[in-house]
């Protein structure tokens, strides 16, 4: 073990000699003149009077650059050291002091290295425990935290975008309804109840639906990045996202297997229904390409800052005025899918319409949990 | 004079050369800009006015399917793709911010036809004389299946 201040005194030392050893200390420092034999008899004392000492026997070594010190060759460990010591104290030792500073510099080295790892993780400590703090306080005001922090949506500094919390807590619900609806579907149709009572789960099933483009309505208003940065559904969900939400024509490529069987009509329709929500997804996707197209251009017109500040400015409302035409393709979108599940609606059976809602909802059921198991997925250690 | 023809949904649309193929874009601007293709019909004169006198109403008769919307708007921009895609050539009116709020006056009466107002949202698409709607509307009617059929009545669509 290596203790004590560096450059001053190295002790190798077991607990149970360190009591004599350092009595021994104090008198062969204050002498400040290092006389080997003197030393070595002193070792000899402190030896003799701990015989029980084994391992890790206690090493005394002056470091005192000043003398020129020529040192015994000091063993680390032995039992009965002392006739030993005497017999090696006058053998020339330069190697023996090279390695001996080359010890200690490496000790000092790795003392620095540890002082450093311990302030750097207990500043860590610190810091994690306020983020704690901060992340619960946040938690409790209904504030939605996770995912993207550093968007301009809200930080932890504590500014809270109320629109996004409110969509935050109303999604939740949503979602926890969905779920207990697609239970309810599912129970159902395994006990083939009738189709007066399906009517009533489909029903239900298309308005719950019907509410989430509302309160996506809303939150498109308060923060369309939000909503498009899809941050309010899981991973899983989030690599299928399409201007703020599903596609409709994966939608149905969902649902279609789940329907059969179908009517030659009802096939035709289902077809074009296919065909329609495909290419309104095509025209909104290009419109969308528009957009970014036309702000890109709208934001490179001077790099040089050439024509003055006033075009600047107007540059930016010009952006500004783009931007906002995110909300109506959010809200195109939106209402693309639900204007597809009711065309859907429409073309069923009430008993296929009920198989197709709980395809649905089951479906986005295992989103989630493949999200949830990703999420948990054990990894390698960084 | 003009005339639809039915083409392929991948074609995109070029401004025609005088009357080579018989196919017309309209885009009537009311200032002298650089914007898009250039118009080749004189069917308005694009004043202030967004058309001026009956420029307008002849324009919503006369072309089986018009698409009025903001110079630059990118929903107008989606409307056009969708009816594109259908194999549509609509017409194209785009309108300068400040003609905005007296065309939307014109195009109301003009839907309204009888003298009631219907409300105009940009961008207003107009089928065979008609008013359908905004693109809300568009979309709607497109998913239900009604889109195509009313193309085709309007002589927007051959097939």
């Amino acid at each position: 073990m290596l203790q004590g201040p560096a450059g001053a005194f190295h002790v190798i030392s077991s607990p149970n000699s360190m009591s004599s050893a350092s009595a021994q200390f104090a008198t062969s420092r204050r002498m400040g003149i290092y006389e080997p034999n003197h030393q070595i008899s002193m070792w000899g004392d402190s030896f003799k009077a701990d015989s029980s000492q084994n391992t890790g026997a206690s090493t005394i070594v002056e470091a005192d650059a000043k003398h020129d010190n020529r040192l015994g060759d000091i063993p680390r460990e032995s039992s009965g050291p002392s006739k030993k010591y005497d017999q090696e104290a006058h053998k020339p030792a330069d190697k023996v002091l090279r390695r001996l500073a080359q010890n200690r510099e490496a000790a000092r080295k790795s003392r620095l290295r540890k002082k450093a790892y311990v302030q750097q993780l207990e500043s860590s400590r610190l810091k994690l425990s306020q983020l704690e703090q901060e992340l619960e306080r946040a938690r409790q005001q209904g504030v939605y935290v996770g995912g993207h922090l550093g968007d301009s949506t809200l930080g932890l500094s504590g500014t809270v975008n109320s629109g996004v919390a409110a969509f935050e807590m109303e999604y939740g619900h949503w979602v926890e309804e969905q779920n207990r609806q697609t239970c309810e579907l599912r129970t159902a149709l395994q006990a083939h109840v009738s189709d007066i009572e399906l009517r009533m789960l489909v029903e239900s099933g298309m308005s719950h639906y019907d509410n989430l483009f509302r309160i996506k309505a809303i939150a498109a208003k308060s923060d369309v990045f939000y909503l498009m940065s899809g941050m309010w559904k899981t991973s899983a969900e989030r690599f299928f996202l399409w201007i703020g939400g599903f596609r409709p024509s994966e939608l149905l490529k969902v649902l279609s297997p789940q329907l059969d069987p179908l009517t030659e009509q009802q096939v035709v329709a289902v077809c074009n229904l296919q065909q329609s929500s495909q290419q309104a997804e095509d025209a909104l996707s290009q419109g969308m390409d528009k957009l970014q197209q036309t702000l890109a251009e709208t934001l490179t017109s001077d790099p040089l800052g050439a024509s003055g500040v006033a075009n600047y400015m107007g540059q930016m409302a010009n952006a500004m005025g783009k931007l906002e035409a995110l909300v109506s393709f959010v809200n195109q979108a939106d209402h693309l899918r639900q204007q597809t599940l009711q065309q859907m609606y429409k073309i069923l059976t009430t008993r296929q319409a009920a198989r197709g809602l709980l395809a649905l909802g089951d479906y986005f059921q295992r989103l989630r949990a493949l999200s949830s198991l990703w999420a948990a997925r054990p990894r390698e250690p960084a | 004079m003009q005339q639809a023809i039915p083409c392929n949904s991948g074609r995109t649309w070029f401004a025609p050369t005088a009357a080579s193929n018989g196919v017309v874009h309209v885009t009537v601007k009311d200032r002298p800009s650089v914007d898009g293709p250039s118009t080749s019909s004189s069917s308005s004169d694009g004043g202030g006015g967004g058309g001026g006198g009956g420029g307008m109403r002849r324009l919503v008769a006369e072309n089986p399917v018009l698409v009025v919307g903001r110079r630059g708007c990118c929903m107008c921009h989606v409307v056009k793709r969708l009816l594109l895609g259908l194999g549509v050539n609509p017409a194209v009116f785009e309108v300068a911010e400040d003609a905005e709020a007296a065309l939307v006056d014109e195009l109301a009466e003009i839907a309204g036809g009888s003298g009631v107002r219907q409300q105009v949202l940009f961008p207003a698409v107009f089928i065979g004389g008609r008013l359908v709607g905004g693109i809300d509307r568009l979309m709607a009617v497109h998913i239900s299946g009604d889109l195509v059929p009313i193309l085709k009545e309007a002589g927007a669509l051959w097939l």
